[in-house]
């Protein structure tokens, strides 16, 4: 292959959109208790909403290229976890589609796989293999994911009689050393302590300079302007501008000092 | 300028689902095992006491005329199978509930959830069959070569057992009511089945329904390696296509409410 060929080839990986969000939508019902029958439980996605049901997101598109850094602004209850979640594909649209190609690193629940009552060490393998990760290739990082969690005398010690800051450690030490093309967070920075999180910001600098994606959900506006350069802001579910980060934190801000 | 992420080696989807399942499955037997003194014997106290009491109840109590002989091998050769399918029934009906964070955090294909229950509690059957050898020998009780069509018994159970899984499971997260439902009819089925007794005992008419529970055929075939006229092909057929009928019935009930599913949990 020439070197114009090769540069070719690697300006079309690069703008291939590794996220391609088209029209998504979501919808929950608003009240749990609400009379559920087997008929609602199975209809087809495309039926209309129904009386005490509400779009969560509706009609957002954007797509994501290697290497960006996205923000996602809103505030509380406008959709921003639920986008996500669709993005991490652990939730499913109920309209358009959400296409994701490449691994991810959801940093979402980051806890939510760990055992209490197995040990450390099988909790790294555990959740690291559920993951994606071969073993070979967990016993390859393991010493880097146990020294960046700070935990090394805690090995074999059960999961549960952990702190819960030492819980966090090692969860997020896992997650960010899966190794995938992109990552997600939601929040998860605001545990911890101080020296722990500006930690946990080096590494996730360090995988943005990597080449990853990152896909951020915050309301820190500090953080939001130190790692993204897009942002994304959702109000009522509907996708509000869609421009860099600085931008769309001019505009959330000035709608914020209206109300 | 952007710097590409180092490429990871795929793995094929199904390497990885293989690779999960087993993560899975490893982990339930792990946590049972090392919370508990006894571990594994309580896989296989649970069959023995059943089988004792019957054994006791049948044998010294009552004037036995249903089974065959030696009656405590033809008891734990379906006992031992019921209490795998029991088990992983049970289980299935708590499978998102239990594993909600897991499930709202991990994208894995989510018929492991249940696959890797009905997994776990394979292994434990397959891990008692030990007790069963005992007994057959000590009671002397004959071996044939249908021992080799356990193979297919564990496969027919397998296959019906992750098909009521995947109805089940999706299920009780919207009817709670199910899971004490679901207990409800595994001990009715429990007599219904040929456990205590065998298909030959009931009345002549009731024999042709009895197939269509496919537990019959089920047991029919790990009896026959040391009872060989208890097996009967007719039930096995009926009870092999019964479980691919509701292993495919399950699958379609998985496939279209696991979108409710995961809003609801």
């Amino acid at each position: 292959m020439s070197h114009s060929e090769l540069a070719t080839a690697q300006t079309a990986l690069d703008d291939a959109a590794v996220i391609s969000v088209a029209d998504a939508g979501i919808r929950y019902r608003r009240n749990r208790r609400a009379r559920r029958n087997f008929k609602d439980l199975f209809s087809s996605r495309a039926r209309r909403t129904r009386p005490g049901e509400f779009w969560a997101l509706r009609g957002v598109s954007f797509d994501v290229r290697q290497g960006e850094a996205i923000g996602v602004v809103g505030r509380n209850g406008q959709g921003k976890s639920t986008l996500l979640k669709l993005v991490a594909e652990v939730m499913l649209p109920d309209e358009g589609q959400v296409r994701v190609h490449g691994g991810v690193a959801p940093l979402i629940e980051i806890t939510g796989g760990f055992v209490p009552e197995l040990t450390v060490r099988d909790n790294v393998y555990l959740t690291a293999g559920l993951h994606g990760m071969k073993r070979s290739e967990v016993d390859a990082r393991f010493d880097e994911i146990i020294d960046f969690a700070e935990i090394g005398d805690f090995l074999d010690t059960p999961y549960k009689h952990l702190s819960s800051g030492m819980k966090v450690r090692i969860a997020f030490s896992v997650i960010s050393r899966l190794e995938e093309p992109i990552m997600l967070v939601d929040e998860v920075l605001a545990v911890g302590d101080k020296g722990f999180r500006e930690k946990c910001y080096r590494r996730i600098e360090e995988l943005l300079a990597g080449g990853r994606t990152l896909f951020f959900v915050s309301h820190n506006e500090s953080d939001l302007r130190r790692f993204c350069t897009r942002g994304l802001y959702l109000n009522q579910g509907e996708l509000v501008l869609d421009a860099p980060i600085d931008e769309v934190l001019d505009r959330y801000n000035a709608d914020y000092a209206e109300v | 300028m952007t710097v590409a992420p180092p490429e990871r080696a795929a793995r094929s989807s199904l390497s990885r689902y293989w690779h999960s399942l087993w993560l899975l499955a490893k982990r339930d037997l792990r946590v049972r095992y090392s919370t508990s003194a006894l571990g594994y014997f309580w896989s296989i106290l649970d069959p023995l006491v059943m089988a004792g009491i019957y054994w006791f109840v049948f044998t010294q109590v009552f004037k036995r005329d249903v089974g065959e002989d030696p009656y405590i091998v033809f008891l734990l050769s379906a006992l031992l199978p019921w209490t795998w399918f029991t088990g992983a029934v049970s289980d299935t009906t708590r499978a998102f509930i239990r594993e909600a964070k897991l499930v709202r955090s991990t994208k894995i294909p989510r018929t492991i959830w249940v696959v890797s229950l009905v997994l776990s509690k394979g292994i434990e059957f397959v891990a008692s069959l030990p007790v069963l050898a005992f007994f057959v020998i000590i009671s002397g009780a004959p071996v044939n070569p249908n021992l080799g069509l356990f193979a297919l018994g564990i496969l027919i159970q397998g296959v019906l057992t992750v098909g009521v899984g995947l109805i089940v499971a999706p299920l009780v997260v919207f009817f709670r009511d199910l899971e004490r439902a679901v207990k409800l009819a595994l001990r009715f089925l429990f007599y219904a089945s040929p456990i205590i007794y065998g298909v030959t005992n009931l009345p002549e008419q009731l024999h042709f329904w009895a197939a269509f529970n496919p537990l019959s055929g089920i047991f029919s075939i790990y009896r026959s390696a040391f009872f060989p006229e208890q097996l009967d092909w007719f039930m096995v057929a009926v009870s092999a296509g019964m479980s691919i009928v509701i292993l495919c019935v399950g699958l379609l009930v998985f496939k279209r409410s696991i979108r409710s599913v995961l809003k609801e949990i």
